[in-house]
């Protein structure tokens, strides 16, 4: 490794951001927990789910980490029945999004989690080399 | 020729600590990557090698590259707390502590190579 | 320091500069005066100096090299707390030698 804390520090930042676009999908899902289709019969908004990938970074000799696809899994949708809604089917039932609130709140908390513990690793990074550096000091 | 062995033992245990922060980072980072394992740094004792410590500049023109950064402290699978079902073995908790015991070793090491170089100074001035 | 006491060197001899900051300099009393006595401390001198310049040039080099960021900040560190301890000592030295020299100089012959 040619300088670990400034490794460190790029790793905590890729971690931030991967917990940054994770916090992103989960809000997304949130703010369409109830969008049904426009159109008679079709598929409402689908659950999106983001993984995560290791990535070696050969320069810094250690783990990144990056924001992988976001996957949708083929979801077996709630139906309600409301004959008068636009979406609703031939047998009235209309499709609504297989978000679940309580599981996305979740996710967010540890999302949020993750994300302050990331921020934790750049500010010890930070202190080591500012600690360092505070050798050449005179006094 | 005391002080200067202190200065390059510490700048060696230094640059072990910054590989085991740098580690730890990767683990936090990766924390809820699917099949990722923790892992960890073999203990200084087993890394520190005194032939190389050797190497202390021994003429005042070598540029003072620490001895360490010749060959880094090898990383292996740390010992998991638990492993979650998706085969990620990371602990943020036991993580996070790891971290901030990094942190303090460094602080102290900072401190007394400080002191040291303080009492070099005065003890040429006086 | 190894410097040998003045008398017993040899003209044109100049013993080597010792690597340790700040090993202690053994300026003996001088015994014997004259020529070549003078021409030992000019080259002591000029070793001293050379020595210093070398520590700072060292950490110089260890300065530039972290600014184009080929050397981790605790190598740059290291360098020029290397390159200060150096200094003193070779100051303290240098200090040593000029004062022996101009006590020297002013013994009655």
């Amino acid at each position: 490794m040619a300088d670990p804390l400034q490794a460190t520090l790029k790793i905590g930042a890729s971690g931030l951001e991967a917990q940054s676009t994770r916090l992103r999908v989960v809000s997304e899902n949130l703010a369409n927990a109830q969008s049904t289709a426009t159109t008679s019969g079709g598929d409402p908004y689908t659950r999106k789910i983001l993984s995560f990938e290791a990535e070696f970074d050969d320069a810094l000799g250690a783990n990144l980490v990056r924001a992988g696809n976001i996957e949708q899994p083929r979801p077996s949708f709630r139906l309600n029945h409301d004959p008068s809604h636009p979406a609703a089917d031939a047998n009235g039932y209309v499709k609504l999004p297989n978000v679940d609130i309580l599981v996305e709140l979740t996710d967010m908390r540890e999302a949020n989690r993750s994300y302050e513990a990331n921020l934790q690793v750049v500010k010890q990074a930070r202190e080591m080399i500012a600690l360092t550096i505070d050798l050449l000091r005179s006094t | 020729m005391g002080p200067l062995y202190l200065f390059s033992a510490v700048a060696r245990h230094n640059q072990w600590l910054s590989v085991r922060q740098a580690t730890i980072a990767g683990n936090i980072a990766n924390a809820n990557t699917k099949g990722f394992k923790a892992l960890d740094v073999d203990p200084f004792e087993k890394v520190v090698d005194s032939a190389r410590l050797a190497m202390a500049a021994t003429h005042a023109a070598h540029i003072g590259v620490p001895a360490a950064a010749a060959a880094g402290p090898e990383l292996r699978a740390a010992e998991a707390w638990e492993v979650t079902h998706s085969g990620n073995s990371v602990s943020l908790e036991q993580e996070l502590i790891k971290s901030s015991e990094v942190g303090r070793a460094y602080r102290l090491n900072a401190n007394v190579v400080k002191a040291f170089h303080r009492m070099l100074l005065a003890s040429a001035k006086g | 320091m190894n410097i040998d006491p003045i008398g017993a060197a040899t003209p044109g001899s100049t013993a080597a500069v010792a690597e340790s900051p700040l090993a202690t300099a053994g300026v003996g009393p001088p015994s014997v005066l004259g020529e070549a006595g003078r021409a030992d401390f000019a080259g002591l001198l000029g070793q001293m100096l050379s020595s210093l310049a070398g520590a700072l040039r060292a950490g110089e080099a260890a300065s530039l090299a972290g600014l184009k960021g080929q050397v981790p900040v605790a190598g740059v560190v290291e360098a020029v707390m290397t390159a200060e301890q150096t200094l003193q000592g070779a100051i303290a030295v240098r200090d040593k030698v000029v004062a022996a020299y101009l006590e020297l100089s002013r013994m009655q012959i």
